[in-house]
């Protein structure tokens, strides 16, 4: 029976629906104690004097922590560059200078607000533009001129390319911070074995909600000072993650505080504490320059890109590493510059958010095409044909694109013909004459994107499993072991279809034991669109490792498997030359917008969006990726207006920081799936979860442009923002006519 | 959230009793979805709070000649009374407008305008109906009109022994009103501007459109719900033109005193508060005819 191509239901749809599922802040453990985090609140200051006498004498305190108190006070993805608490030097609002823990929250709460500390303020660097600056002044000492990380890309000759070139299009764009608004605010608790007994071992324990098991794992034991195998970190269900929890947040104060208390210790963040205490997508500034011939064929791209990454690294350069390999969109262009920064600030910690860089990237490439279509007078289609990758085109990186077919000819035409583009003229007749009277404007725009699947740029992909088949004659029991965190996304339900289908048996027969260091080895982290392709090989090995042992009759036959993907090599520092990525995912959108052009509102009415996912293992998982994600991006794109002030969050909560509501979603999502298989990927899956995120910024941005004839090279498109822009307009076309 | 005393008093007199006692340091509880939250914020630190929930009669609905609102009636009570979709459908729909159902089965009409907060989304369409507050303190009755009910950002006419205790809006065949809140996302978002209309016409008038009496009321562009009381002269006892139409928004934009602030910027609210109100009585001019 074939188990995959099914939209099989969800292994957690039930205890989800119900309300049996435990999310880490619904675990309780007897003798708890709980955590309050005393927070800075300032971007950027030296801390005078800490004094927490009063709040450890308050009634129901076990202790109060300081920098004093963690024994190695660091942490961080991309460097370990964090303090854990601070010790003298406040660079962002969401750092953490005390924990407290007490009997009760309330306790914990109050006992908080009683810690003195004097500070003293410094100015706060907040523009990366000016940051990087020389003479600026510093943020951390390990960036000298707040330059974390500076990537060249050099092919061809940009000065010739634009010498050849019959039209030029320049702009400077600015992208958002992005906050992740995941459903579950930061959560966990954590335990040793002497208040909780069924470890034998010496070991902490952490239930939190992450996105990686074993990096949370080796980010605790380095802080503390202890070996892997004493730190233990379990996932129970996890409410959303969109990267938002690839840094730590409650992970290492957890571990720390019952290491010395030996009592669980449990938080639960606020909204706000969430909104103010985890990273945002970055904030780009790109400047661009393109080149094409009269026919519509690109000859040149020079893209400046300035991100900000708040004070510490974290994903920041490998964000930058996508961005930079994202500029030229999906297309094969001869000659192209390329120079990326990132930049310290004292803003809010930037980091992770589905895309990694690809979005901001897109957001450039595709409306400098769209800009250039309009230039050409060509259909915005038709110049996206004649440009994309196909199979041998060489990337900015000069080497071609792995895993075989590259669909993008095929996914920008199944969009269109999908979403009835050719005949759009007709559909805005009917429609133009219902939204006349409400001085509403209908538009049309379209984008398309790549995006890398899995780690890479040297580092070498990988992910490990292992399974277990029970039972005599039949196999009546398989046990798969794997570190995947179950997000939302759906993973464990797509992973135990795929072991199902490697092992002929049917979905009922798996029993996934997931998202614990304490049984599984190193799975990675669930981000990259990678869990699909790269956990998939490593379950597809080990689940065909263990039916060879099975036919050998092998009772129980036990396999593991640790998946290692194709090799991949880092940017070349001088030329950007690179053989980035094993494998790549392919995604075109076209929307319909209505534009009020006297509020400045902004609709989506309608998306439609191809993907192709190499092979759909679960064709309503997937539907609900393409659905999220272009929720999302509408969200980041329209609503979704992070604001703050010198360093300071103007919009720490979800009153003020507005994601779409259900009657902001568009009416309509089509999701067109196409499969056409990656080589490498299992069963030919590619990665999905990222792709439909990517587009759509420029092609509504397009579509605003088609309805209004304004284009707008920043968003959020608050209503403001576009009236703003409307107006612009009419003066400049008033003045035009004299 | 600090330390209070909580009194869930069952007569107004005992209510305004522990108000008058504690002063300033009391706070009225209602659907508490304002205060609560001020209050888990510390932005708030009242010394007492005092239950009205257990008050009987301040949550009935009535019409005769006028009709009364008790101060307790919740928004979805708004939404959903027979009473008040039938005669004051602008209510029932402004109501609908506000929050979310979970919230709205919380939240009460006293509760938003005593808050007074210059967003509040009953205040706008209320003070257009020439609606009047019933309030009782430890002093006796008085009764205010709305439009003199706010005095600025988070305070009223209310004396700290003061309880709201319904909202009197006058009965009349010939006043028909609208609402517009302009929000940055379709639900659940806090007005960035909002104007109510009403327009009163003489049966006998109805061909000419003139427009006997009129009120345009601002939410969310000054320190309180606010009329632009020159735009309604334009108006007032005139033939309604679209050319006076056109007039009377552009200076109901010139009266409002919107900020810049986190929701929107002054001059997108100001005219805002043109296109809200032309809108408004074009749609409503139209209907005459
Ligand atoms: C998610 C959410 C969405 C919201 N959306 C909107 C919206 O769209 N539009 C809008 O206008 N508001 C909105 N609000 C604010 C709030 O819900 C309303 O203002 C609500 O009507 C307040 O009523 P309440 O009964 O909850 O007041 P409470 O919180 O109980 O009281 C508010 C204040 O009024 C005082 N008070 C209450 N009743 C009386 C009385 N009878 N006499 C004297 N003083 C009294 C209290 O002491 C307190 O100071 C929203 C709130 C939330 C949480």
């Amino acid at each position: 029976m074939p188990q995959l191509g099914q939209s099989l239901t969800r292994l957690d749809a039930r205890a989800k629906v119900t309300g049996d599922a435990q999310y880490p802040g619904d675990i309780n453990l007897p003798g708890q104690l709980w955590m309050k985090v005393l927070f800075a609140r300032r971007p950027h200051a030296r801390i005078k004097r800490l004094d927490t006498a009063q709040a450890e004498r308050a009634p129901g305190v076990a202790r109060v922590f300081t920098a004093r108190d963690v024994p190695v006070n660091e942490f961080g993805l991309g460097a370990k560059d964090a303090p854990v608490l601070v010790a003298d030097k406040v660079r962002w609002v969401g750092e953490k200078i005390a924990l407290v823990v007490a009997e009760t929250e309330a306790q914990a709460e109050y006992a908080r607000d009683l810690i003195a500390v004097e500070y003293d303020d410094l100015p706060a660097i907040i523009d990366p533009r000016d940051a990087m600056k020389p003479g600026s002044a510093q943020v951390h000492p390990a960036y000298p001129g707040n330059v974390i990380k500076h990537i060249p890309i050099r092919k061809g000759d940009v000065a010739q390319g634009f010498a050849q070139s019959d039209v030029i299009v320049e702009s400077e764009y600015h992208t958002p911070a992005q906050e992740h608004a995941y459903l579950q605010p930061e959560a966990g608790i954590a335990y040793t074995e002497s208040a909780f007994s069924i470890d034998d071992e010496n070991r902490v324990t952490v239930i939190v909600a992450g996105q990686w098991t074993h990096e949370d794992q080796e980010q605790i034991a380095h802080a503390l000072g202890l070996r892997l195998d004493q730190v233990r970190v379990i996932y129970p269900a996890i409410g959303g993650a969109f990267g938002g929890r690839e840094d730590m947040s409650v992970q290492i104060i957890l571990a720390l505080a019952a290491i010395k208390l030996n009592r669980p210790v449990k938080i639960i963040w606020s909204r706000e504490e969430s909104i103010i205490g985890h990273h945002k997508r970055h904030p780009m500034w790109l400047k661009s320059k393109w080149g094409a011939t009269r026919d519509g064929k690109i000859i040149a791209a020079q893209v400046e890109i300035i991100s900000d990454a708040g004070p510490y690294t974290t994903t920041s350069t490998k964000v930058l590493g996508n961005a930079a390999f994202g500029v030229v969109g999906p297309y094969e262009v001869p000659n192209v510059q390329v120079d990326a920064y990132t930049i310290a600030t004292n803003n809010i910690v930037s980091g992770a958010f589905r895309g990694f860089g690809g979005p901001q990237a897109h957001f450039q490439a595709e409306t400098q095409m769209n800009k250039l279509a309009e230039k050409l007078g060509m259909d915005p289609v038709e110049i996206r044909l004649k440009n994309v990758l196909r199979e041998g085109s060489l990337l900015s990186t000069q080497t071609p694109l792995p895993g075989g077919k590259v669909s993008l000819p095929q996914i920008v035409e199944k969009c269109a013909d999908e979403f009835g583009w050719s005949q759009k003229s007709k559909i805005e007749n009917i429609v133009l004459s219902v939204a006349k009277d409400r001085k509403s404007k209908i538009g049309y725009g379209f984008a398309c994107a790549l995006k890398n699947i899995g780690f890479s740029f040297g580092y070498q992909e990988n992910a490990w499993a292992k399974v277990e088949l029970h039972g005599a004659a039949e196999i009546d029991q398989v046990i798969v072991y794997h570190a995947a965190a179950e997000v939302g996304q759906g993973t464990h339900t797509a992973l135990a279809q795929m072991a199902a289908n490697a092992l002929g048996v049917p979905l009922e027969k798996i029993e996934l034991r997931a998202s614990d260091t304490a049984t599984s080895e190193n799975s990675g982290s669930v981000s990259a669109s990678r869990m699909t392709y790269i956990g998939g090989n490593a379950i597809k090995g080990a689940s065909e490792r263990a039916l060879k042992k099975w036919n050998d009759e092998e009772r129980p036959a036990i396999a593991e498997y640790k998946y290692l993907a194709p090799k991949t090599t880092n940017y070349d520092p001088e030329t950007g030359k690179a053989t980035p990525n094993i494998a790549y995912g392919y995604v075109a959108q076209a929307v319909e917008v209505e534009v009020d052009t006297e509020t400045g509102h902004v609709r989506v009415a309608r998306v439609t969006c191809a993907d192709d996912v190499g092979h759909a293992i679960n064709p309503r998982l997937i539907e609900g990726q393409i659905e999220g994600a272009v929720i999302q991006a509408q969200g980041w794109t329209i609503q979704e207006n992070f604001q703050s002030k010198n360093g300071n969050v103007l919009t720490p909560h979800l009153s003020t920081y507005l994601i779409p509501g259900i009657l902001d979603v568009p009416d309509r999502v089509d999701s067109v799936i196409l499969e056409f298989p990656d080589y490498n990927g299992p069963w030919g899956a590619r990665g999905m979860a990222e792709m439909p995120f990517i587009p759509l910024a420029p092609a509504i941005i397009a579509a605003v442009h088609d309805a209004t004839g304004v284009w707008f090279d920043e968003f959020p498109l608050t209503p403001w923002k576009v009236l703003e822009g409307l107006k612009k307009k009419l003066d400049a076309d008033r003045f035009a006519r004299g | 959230m600090k330390p209070f005393t909580y009194f869930s008093p069952t007569t107004l007199s005992d209510a305004t009793r522990v108000l008058a006692d504690y002063g300033a340091d009391a706070r009225c509880l209602a659907g508490g979805t304002d205060l609560l939250i001020r209050m888990k914020r510390h932005q708030w630190l009242p010394r007492a709070v005092v239950n009205l929930k257990r008050i009987p009669w301040l949550r009935d609905v009535a019409i005769n000649a006028e009709l009364r609102i008790g101060a307790l009636v919740t928004l979805q009570d708004l939404v959903r009374a027979p009473i008040i979709r039938e005669h004051f459908p602008v209510l029932a729909y402004a109501a609908s407008k506000m929050a979310g159902v979970q919230v709205r089965n919380l939240a009460t009409v006293g509760g938003n305008l005593c808050n007074a907060s210059p967003a509040a989304d009953t205040a706008p369409p209320l003070i257009a109906l020439n609606a009047r507050a019933v309030v009782v303190g430890a002093r006796g009755e008085r009764v205010i009109p709305l439009d003199e009910f706010f005095t600025g950002v988070g305070k009223s006419a209310l004396a700290p022994d003061e309880i709201l205790c319904e909202i009197l809006v006058p009965r009349d065949d010939a006043v028909r009103a609208s609402f517009i809140k302009l929000e940055h996302r379709e639900a659940m978002d806090i007005s960035i501007a909002s104007v109510a209309v009403s327009l009163r016409n003489q049966k006998s008038e109805i061909k000419n459109q003139k427009c006997e009496d009129v009120r345009i009321v601002l939410g969310a562009v000054a320190p309180v719900p606010m009329r632009a009381r020159q735009a309604e002269e334009i108006l007032r006892g005139k033939e309604l033109t679209e050319e006076r139409i056109r007039q009377a928004a552009r200076v109901a934009a010139r009266e409002a005193q919107p900020i810049d602030d986190v929701r929107g910027s002054a001059w997108y609210r100001r005219e805002m508060v043109e296109v809200l109100t032309r809108r408004q009585l074009i749609a409503m001019g139209k209907n005459v005819a």
